[in-house]
């Protein structure tokens, strides 16, 4: 409700309700995509309460008869009943990506606010860090994983207060991986927001006494975080999709899963169409919390939409 | 050291690279003493201010703080800019705080009170420069004139024993010079040591104890108010104050 002023003609008060069925289509997809993916979390959960464990929640079989007695829909029954029967997977699958994209989000993020801060304030460490964000982003993610699976067999060593986490240990491995590639990607973002803080606020901290850390901490960072929030969104995107390459190192993630059962029905079209409705429910997902993470945090005063 | 010499500045030389911008700068200040420094720009006025809290490092000469050799390489810098409190031509305020942030975060941290405390001083010192009625403003939502006032709270609230001003209404509309001009004369009237570097000459002939005259990093002439700017002894000052006479 962005508008001060009430629509005032017909063609205006349309486009208007258009935006807010459209909306609301949107929010009601969402809430369907997260309560389907969540209820599945929590039926496997607490070991099959609601449903049996890889039983999808609704029956096929259903599905199928309630279609079939609909004209014009009964064509693609059984279709509807061939996904409703892989739903389990998908959930399973698409859970796992999205614990995996939110786990090395969170520990990439710790360490590229350190990784940036270094390479714009540091002098010796800002060259550790150059050489780190270039060697992660100069060199292919895949080969990365190869190397910390295949290379340094790292899923054995998976510490024992970690293993038993996740079903399988390699997915430590995937996390460790796009954790330390994602980290040099936030960095770079995050560097160039830090860059925009205005050198006045650094020798406005400084002038009060402030330690150059503690003007970091406390007058950089807080803008430049802010500031950070689009370019950063990118890459919380791009985690969500490059995740899919955790499949290759044997994660039964989401794609991983979908390229399985696409290899036994030989239904190509149709998993991978699922598949990409699956990463396009989480990526519109994220960009709208993010503008709405954006939005909370704005500095009053400041950004381009604000009333009067 | 006698007494009276406040702040002692002696010799002070400070090169950018092969650049001279200081040139064996020389002056004294009493305690609540309110010097001027002017000069067109360039003249390395401001860069002479920056080098009393060190936010420039001058190469050669001394400044005696209250008998401590700030320029001395074992002074805890940090320690010095607590005790001197600074205000800037570009307001410099955080931008993602409020005015009551901007101004308790010195107290908070750097001071080390409770944030009911700082919290509380801020509000004084918003108060004290009359802006009680914009605490939770934030920089964006401020007028120039607002900003800068909040910037001298800032400074004041860490209850420092000498103020530093950088040409606190150089950026400012000249309707809002007056709000700012009004909350310094109060300080004067405090007893506030004051090293104020601007080109409100009005202001300089009404409140400072002693004015200097800069030109290409040298001290061309110094000397109170009336008698620097009725007789000037040097015509490089003359020719200064016309200029600038001519813009007002």
């Amino acid at each position: 409700m962005a508008s001060a002023t009430r629509p005032t003609t017909v063609r205006e008060r349309v486009a208007e309700s258009d935006r807010s069925v459209g909306r609301l289509l949107l929010v009601a997809a969402g809430a369907l995509f997260w309560g389907w993916l969540v209820v599945s979390w929590v039926n496997r959960w607490v070991g099959g309460v609601l449903v049996p464990v890889g039983q999808p929640l609704v029956p096929p079989g259903a599905v199928e008869a309630t279609l079939a007695g609909v004209p014009g829909l009964a064509a693609y029954a059984a279709d509807a009943a061939f996904v409703v029967e892989l739903t389990p997977e998908f959930a399973r699958g698409t859970w796992l990506t999205v614990v995996i994209t939110a786990v090395s989000l969170g520990l990439g993020f710790v360490i590229a606010v350190p990784l940036a801060v270094t390479r714009v304030y540091g002098r010796v460490s800002a060259w550790v860090s150059l050489a780190y964000t270039e060697l992660l982003r100069g060199t292919p993610l895949l080969a990365q994983l190869f190397v910390l699976y295949y290379g340094l067999n790292l899923a054995s060593y998976v510490p024992g207060a970690l293993s038993g986490v996740f079903a399988r240990n390699v997915v430590w491995v995937a996390i460790l991986g796009f954790t330390l590639n994602g980290a040099a990607y936030q960095a770079e973002y995050i560097r160039g927001a830090l860059e925009s803080v205005e050198e006045g606020q650094i020798t406005a901290g400084r002038a009060i006494g402030l330690s150059k850390l503690e003007t970091i901490y406390y007058v950089v960072l807080p803008q430049g975080l802010r500031y950070a929030i689009p370019s950063w969104t990118n890459e919380f995107v791009y985690l969500i999709k490059y995740s899919s390459l955790a499949a290759f190192i044997t994660v039964p993630e989401l794609y991983y899963r979908a390229d399985q059962i696409a290899s036994e029905t030989f239904r190509y079209t149709l998993i991978f169409v699922l598949t990409g409705v699956m990463y396009l429910a989480l990526v519109l997902t994220a960009s709208k919390v993010m503008a709405r993470v954006e939005g909370a945090v704005a500095i009053p005063g400041l950004g381009a939409e604000r009333g009067e | 050291m006698s007494d009276d010499d406040f702040l002692r500045v002696a010799d002070v030389s400070k090169w950018y690279g092969d650049e001279q911008v200081l040139e064996d700068v020389s002056f004294e200040m009493d305690r609540g003493d309110v010097t001027v420094l002017i000069g067109p720009s360039g003249s390395g006025k401001s860069t002479m201010l920056r080098c009393v809290n060190r936010l420039a490092e001058a190469q050669e000469g001394s400044i005696l703080l209250d008998g401590e050799e700030v320029l001395s390489p074992d002074l805890d810098v940090d320690d010095l800019r607590r005790e001197v409190g600074m205000v800037f031509q570009g307001f410099n305020l955080f931008a993602h705080l409020s005015a009551r942030g901007n101004v308790a975060l010195g107290p908070r941290r750097v001071l080390g009170l409770s944030d009911a405390d700082a919290g509380e001083r801020a509000e004084e010192q918003l108060d004290r420069v009359g802006l009680a009625d914009q605490l939770d403003s934030y920089p964006a939502e401020l007028s120039g004139g607002q900003k800068q006032r909040v910037g001298i709270a800032r400074a004041l609230a860490m209850e420092p024993k000498l103020m530093l001003f950088d040409e606190p209404t150089s950026a400012l509309d000249p309707e809002l010079i007056g709000e700012v001009l009004e909350v310094m004369h109060g300080l004067v009237d405090e007893g506030m040591t004051m090293l104020v570097v601007t080109h409100e000459m009005s202001f300089a002939r009404e409140v400072a104890d002693e004015v200097v005259f800069l030109d290409e990093g040298r001290v061309v002439e110094r000397g109170p108010p009336d008698q620097l700017f009725e007789r000037p002894d040097e015509e490089r000052t003359g020719r200064f104050l016309e200029r600038i006479a001519s813009h007002d």
